[in-house]
């Protein structure tokens, strides 16, 4: 029972952070259709420069904030080296492959091969049921979801949110009433690269991550954001909380070793699953 | 584009390089005809890749993985005392049944699945080598493999195996010209314009797309399985997540969709990785260097090319050439004008939810789907 506890609470934590990739996904395909395959490299960065200003002095929260700032401007660069002028999405798509492993390759030159990790929440650990459970978890759950609740408020009830739903729905009426799709796509970029920063800056306290770590992360990130069909956010939060409790148990209970592989097939599962969906529904895009 | 392209190429040129091809591994040193060798097997694997994204308009990043399944398919059944030649015909048929199983859902999906649907199974491929060690030989790989005989003829040196490769990627890039020319690679091809159009007037989208990249996946898979009976060694190393992005570069560089940029971009590509590779090992750098420099430069070729020449290096190259006999908009022209068209904000925001037919197809070979 303590054991079961103990994966439940970090699955959920764990969860938590594929879901705030699983979100950038969803934000960026939405506004511009182009599904950003270094999603998690914002992730890697956001991680490693909280390290560099946590070791070089700087007090915590603000390390944090100042990586998760920069994460959204790497987002917003990503943004106009993908989007700006006529390309061809499929051409955005393989920019963002190249845009993830330049990132690999900055990300090695500055920070090397070995992982890199700091100490996330100080204290001591909570004890629920018996299970002993790292503060930085309820970290990981304040933030996250003060992040959901914030963005649900945004798109709800601002001029900019609605504005940001248009362009999802109907990128040629939204531009019609006004709306600059392109800036919206940039700002959706930087959303993205927050989201990003703020998973790897919660992250890497729980487990440390080297330069390689971005594809993982953004196969995992992608999984979570087709449980919505990569246009619901709200879909994506539950994919994340699925991908986080699968990885907890099936290293907890069966083997670590088992853990990628199973989250894989699990992916290929809801492909499987969504593809059937959308047959049923007479929608082939 | 690719028809634009073909009419621009004449034949003889093509059967020219083809017939130097096979007399350059005469008088090729052994080092050198590894090289000749690996872009021979980069080409058969591009050909079909370069078939998927330019005529499915799909990326994926799991060729290295077909690549590997072909290697340990031909690798395994041989060591098993499967014959060579059979073992080796295997190869593309499991690399191609697998494509199949795995195209069905996902080619169905929106938003490019197949790229991270790919990724995974090289993932799982990666995952699973070590957890097969009773026939993969797991991290340590499976060695003293057989060598290839068909017939009475024994495959013995890097030479035989340079005039095998040359046969195989001369009946690779036929097929996919074929292809590209028949029915289905006319369907594709209206379809990598506008899906909604082409399926609209009868082609059967989700079809062509499967065997497209079941074909894409057959190939990679006879270059895997001639790669293990080359080498005689394979381990899951030498099948990494970069090999698939290298595949995709190797397709850029030589321009999607065209099946003669197929083996320009292989021969390339694999020849800067050997620079690059040579250029980072030195005992006074760091040891990350190789590996900084060739993402570095790899990534920037990536970038570069599909924001600045998107038809590929013989696509930029016969643009330059053509644009000396005749008043063709140039590069910077049409960007300018589709700047134009952009700030306006009119003509693309149109096109794109009409879901017609990019603005100027001959511009941007890279044809992405119709926006819904």
């Amino acid at each position: 029972m303590t054991a079961f506890i103990e994966y439940l609470l970090t699955g959920v934590a764990r969860g938590l952070v594929f879901a705030l990739l699983a979100m950038g996904f969803v934000f960026i395909y939405r506004v511009t259709r182009v599904v950003n395959f270094a999603q998690g490299a914002f992730a890697i960065f956001g991680g490693l420069m909280t390290y560099s200003l946590l070791r070089a002095g700087v007090p915590q929260g603000v390390s944090e904030f100042v990586a998760i700032a920069a994460s959204a401007l790497i987002g917003l660069l990503f943004g106009v080296i993908t989007i700006i002028g006529e390309v061809p999405l499929l051409a955005s798509l393989v920019i963002t492959i190249g845009l993830s492993i330049l990132s690999e390759a900055v990300a090695m030159l500055i920070w090397g091969t070995t992982p890199l990790t700091y100490s996330g929440l100080e204290g001591k650990d909570f004890i629920i049921f018996g299970a002993f459970i790292q503060r930085q978890y309820l970290l990981v759950l304040i933030a996250s979801l003060a992040v959901f609740v914030g963005l649900a408020f945004v798109f709800q009830k601002t001029y900019f949110g609605k504005a940001m739903t248009a362009c999802a729905s109907n990128p040629y009426a939204a531009r019609l009433s006004g709306i600059n799709v392109k800036r919206m796509g940039l700002i959706a970029f930087m959303l993205g690269g927050a989201l990003g920063g703020l998973a790897g800056v919660l992250v890497t306290p729980l487990s440390p991550i080297t330069y390689d770590a971005d594809v993982s992360l953004a196969i995992t990130g992608f999984a979570a954001a087709i449980v919505g069909g990569l246009v619901s956010p709200g879909l994506a939060v539950v994919g994340g909380l699925v991908f986080g409790l699968a990885e907890q148990f099936v290293a907890g209970y069966w083997s670590p070793a088992n853990e990628t592989a199973v989250a894989l097939a699990l992916l290929i599962v809801l492909l499987l699953w969504q593809s059937r969906r959308l047959r049923l529904e007479g929608g082939v895009e | 584009m690719t028809g634009s392209l073909r009419q621009k190429i004449p034949v003889f040129a093509i059967v020219f390089v083809a017939l130097a091809m096979l007399l350059i591994p005469l008088v090729l040193s052994t080092p050198n005809l590894q090289i000749y060798v690996a872009i021979g097997l980069s080409t058969i694997v591009v050909t079909g890749l370069s078939l998927l994204m330019g005529f499915a308009g799909q990326v994926s990043l799991g060729q290295a993985a077909f690549y590997g399944i072909g290697a340990y398919t031909s690798a395994i059944l041989s060591l098993h005392g499967v014959p060579t030649l059979l073992a080796l015909l295997l190869a593309p048929i499991f690399s191609g049944i697998l494509a199949l199983i795995i195209g069905i859902p996902l080619l169905r999906l929106r938003g490019h699945a197949l790229a991270f649907g790919t990724l995974a199974v090289q993932l799982i491929f990666l995952a699973l080598i070590p957890q097969t060690a009773k026939w993969s030989g797991g991290s340590i790989g499976l060695s003293a493999l057989p060598q290839l005989t068909i017939g009475s003829f024994s495959f013995t040196d890097g030479r035989d195996y340079a005039f095998l490769v040359w046969v195989v990627m001369v009946i690779a890039l036929i097929l996919a010209r074929n292809i590209s020319r028949s029915r289905p690679g006319r369907g594709l091809r209206a379809m990598a314009v506008s899906v909604s159009g082409a399926s609209a007037t009868g082609v059967e989208v989700e079809r062509y797309k499967l065997k497209d990249f079941a074909f894409s996946a057959a190939l990679a898979g006879i270059a895997g399985g001639i790669y293990a009976f080359f080498i005689g060694y394979i381990s899951p190393d030498a099948f990494p997540v970069l090999l698939s992005i290298e595949f995709v570069i190797m397709v850029v560089v030589g321009g999607i969709g065209t099946v003669s940029g197929a083996f320009v971009g292989a021969a390339l590509v694999t020849i800067i990785s050997q620079v690059l590779t040579a250029l980072g090992t030195s005992p006074s750098l760091p040891p990350q260097l190789p590996t900084v420099l060739s993402l570095g430069v790899y990534a920037l070729v990536l970038i570069a090319i599909l924001r600045l020449l998107p038809t590929g290096l013989i696509g930029g190259v016969l643009k330059l050439w053509n644009r000396g006999k005749r008043i063709a908009p140039s590069q910077h022209g049409s960007r300018e004008r589709l700047l134009a068209a952009e700030s306006s904000g009119t003509v693309s925001a149109v096109q794109a939810d009409t879901g017609s037919a990019s603005p100027t197809p001959e511009d941007g070979s890279v044809l992405g789907e119709s926006v819904s």
